[in-house]
């Protein structure tokens, strides 16, 4: 499992890093709009009426954002957790902890993929 | 000499005679011009020839000298001691084991910093017929600033992945490494992209960029470390378009 883990980590990596780039800046930019513009009356609310949030959702740029919305976080919290558990001592439970975290991380991802395949 | 005085409690540690560290004062009279090294060196010269500590070129040039002063990895050289009150306390280096008081053991680094393999690595060498490798101030500057690296051992005094980690390579041997990785003409990056990604790998980096913080030649191995692990994950990536392992 250690090897499998040593073997993964680029990739693994490379997700955590979209996760704070791209995935922080996506979530950042959703709870901007839809958590405070439109409340606050800044975006009109048809703006993001279900036709049009779903004819965006739908198209292939939709699909890869919200892909990205919701796979990347994942992936950037489950690494940040992993280093978290290992400054507080548990460098010798790694390898268990990491498998749990990183498995979580693929199921989320692969439920945002069945579910914007569906869209 | 002002007349000032301060007191050093500094961390004592005898093999043959300590089942623990303990710690000792010391009042002395200090100049306020001194650094720290020059009140350790007073206290063995003049108090107590007992005590032992490293140290060689007072320069912040040969990286001898690291401590924990006031509790911080520092340079004790470069440390001057009106930047610390009364009492200043004087410890060993952090995450390393002790030789004696303020000596530690430098064997796990020194062979940390053999595995990234920190020499030029041709596939074919030069004849000395056909001359130099040339190299363009341009090529200079990519790899310059990781070259600057004392082997202090502060970045790893202060690194909380080393503290958690014993096998993990460490800001210095990493910075080390991908130095010789950005020289034009070294060709061993794939050599060393196989300790990088091993044991010690790169990877277990959290970017708490302590060690950055704690150099004191300014040479940014937090910096050298994020790139060294996107040079990893791309090396990675081609290995599955280019074959690795042939002749060279």
């Amino acid at each position: 499992m250690k090897q499998w883990l040593l073997r993964l980590e680029p990739i693994i990596w490379l997700l955590f890093g979209q996760g704070i780039l791209l995935g922080t800046l996506l979530l950042t930019g959703w709870i901007l709009v839809v958590g405070l513009a439109i409340p606050l009356g800044l975006v009109p609310a048809e703006a993001l009426s279900y036709e049009r949030a779903h004819a965006l959702a739908s198209s292939l740029v939709g699909k890869l954002v919200l892909l990205a919305l919701c796979a990347l976080p994942l992936w950037k919290g489950a690494h940040h957790i992993r280093s978290l558990a290992i400054d507080f001592g548990g460098a010798e439970r790694d390898t268990a902890v990491a498998g749990c975290l990183y498995l979580i991380a693929i199921v989320g991802s692969l439920l945002a993929i069945a579910a914007v395949v569906r869209l | 000499m002002s007349g000032s005085k301060k007191t050093f409690v500094i961390t004592r540690f005898d093999p043959d005679r300590d089942e623990a560290p303990r710690q000792q004062s010391y009042e002395i009279e200090v100049d306020p011009r001194w650094k720290v090294l020059d009140a350790l060196n007073h206290i063995k010269d003049e108090v107590d020839p007992s005590l032992s500590h490293r140290w060689s070129c007072r320069m912040a040039v040969c990286g001898s000298c690291g401590m924990m002063v006031d509790g911080k990895p520092s340079l004790t050289c470069k440390d001057s001691l009106a930047d610390h009150g009364d009492t200043v306390e004087v410890a060993p280096l952090a995450n390393f084991p002790v030789v004696r008081d303020l000596v530690v053991e430098l064997e796990g680094f020194l062979d940390k910093l053999k595995q990234v393999k920190p020499w030029i690595i041709r596939a074919k060498e030069r004849a000395v017929e056909e001359g130099t490798h040339r190299q363009s101030p341009a090529e200079h500057q990519e790899f310059k600033q990781f070259s600057m690296c004392i082997n202090c051992m502060l970045c790893y005094s202060a690194c909380p992945v080393v503290a958690n980690e014993p096998d993990f390579l460490g800001p210095a041997a990493i910075a080390l490494g991908h130095r010789y990785n950005l020289d034009s003409r070294d060709e061993g990056d794939h050599e060393r992209q196989e300790v990088f990604r091993g044991e010690g790998s790169v990877f277990s980096c959290s970017y708490a960029n302590e060690c950055s913080e704690v150099c004191p030649k300014n040479v940014d191995p937090a910096a050298a470390v994020n790139q060294a692990k996107f040079r990893a994950v791309i090396d990675w990536a081609t290995s599955f378009v280019v074959p690795r392992g042939g002749e060279g």
